[in-house]
């Protein structure tokens, strides 16, 4: 039986064999730890460094090429690696390393265990401050999706900031509700809208001057409403609530509500 | 339309000792707000100290209003001052 498993046994990593005596410090030394984690059984060749393997295959410095015409000598011998053609005036140092530094595309994102696709969700920012909307998903940037649906508050498919937004705990459920997947970030960003050249006058009028709602984007808002807007006329009183906008009035404390 | 989406509150003096006062730093009564565990909501908040002035700034709206920015930053005292 023992023959028949292959040699690649599933190990149980274990736990630190070294107990902690302050931070840092471990009670046994590295040659106790040495015997301790039996490493005179574990010896393991270390895989050919890349020096070593360079020094091994040698890549070829030049290229014989085929040359055209007549009396050129039919070949020439090309360099490979050329040599740089500018070189600038001062030698730029080279940039330490950085550790831990992400490009905002690599941050890890959050949401706040309040915010479930399909909760209400009331904004508090932008023009459409005070609206209560669906919340769809979260985007690649982290921001979220929402729709009012249009034709309850108006509120189109639209991004918004998690910061920005009170979670309620009413909850609409969207488990049937399909999204088209090219809803992205890319899809909403902002275009640049051109300004028109000065030096044409108002002759050449260059195009997008104005924000145009695009057709896919109508077709875009339908498609999700349509399967959005039978789910919330069945729960009753929702759509009502949905049209109504929230506000804060006399004696009316936010740290006392409860959203 | 949208009614308000903001609470009030006074501006009850700047931060201090008995006898010196520290200017960049006020202390605010929020409206509603009476004891000290109250006041979780409100931290990190923005304020705004809105008022006029005769010379017109450029505002987002248009209207002659200058503001003063600043956010709560921690709760002072056990009535629910900020």
């Amino acid at each position: 039986m023992a023959g028949e498993k292959k040699a690649k046994r599933v190990r149980k990593v274990h736990a630190s064999r070294n107990p902690v005596l302050a931070r840092g410090i471990g009670k046994y030394s590295r040659s106790a730890m040495y015997a301790r984690k039996a490493m005179y059984k574990r010896k393991y060749k270390a895989p050919e460094t890349k020096i070593e393997k360079k020094k091994r295959e040698k890549e070829p410095a030049t290229i014989t090429k085929p040359v055209g015409g007549d009396k050129n000598g039919g070949n020439r011998v090309v360099k490979l690696r050329k040599m740089p053609r500018y070189y600038p005036t001062e030698d730029v140092p080279r940039k330490l390393l950085s550790h831990g530094k992400k490009n905002f595309a690599l941050h890890k994102r959050k949401l706040r265990a309040s915010i479930t696709p399909g909760t209400v969700v009331i904004l508090l920012t932008g023009r459409h401050r005070g609206k209560r909307v669906v919340f769809l998903k979260q985007l690649g940037s982290g921001l979220l999706l929402v729709t009012g649906p249009l034709t309850i508050n108006r509120v189109p498919l639209r991004r918004a900031h998690q910061k920005f937004v009170i979670a309620t705990s009413t909850k609409v459920d969207i488990s049937s509700v399909k999204l088209p997947k090219h809803l992205s970030d890319l899809y909403f960003k902002k275009k640049k809208l051109r300004k028109p050249k000065h030096q044409e006058g108002e002759i050449f009028d260059t195009e997008k001057e104005k924000y145009e709602i695009t057709e896919r984007r109508k077709a875009d808002q339908k498609h999700v409403d349509s399967q959005l807007l039978p789910i919330i006329k069945k729960v009753p009183q929702l759509r009502g609530y949905l049209r109504s906008t929230f506000s804060l009035s006399n004696g009316v404390y936010p740290h006392k509500l409860v959203f | 339309m949208t009614g308000k989406l903001w609470s009030k509150a006074n501006f009850a003096g700047y931060k201090r000792g008995l006898r010196n006062q520290r200017e960049h730093a006020a202390l605010l009564k929020i409206e509603g707000v009476y004891s000290h565990n109250e006041t979780e909501f409100y931290l990190g908040k923005k304020c705004a100290y809105v008022y006029k002035a005769k010379n017109n700034t450029v505002t987002p709206g248009g209207k002659p209003n200058r503001v003063i920015w600043g956010k709560v930053t921690h709760a002072h005292g056990s009535s629910g001052m900020v």
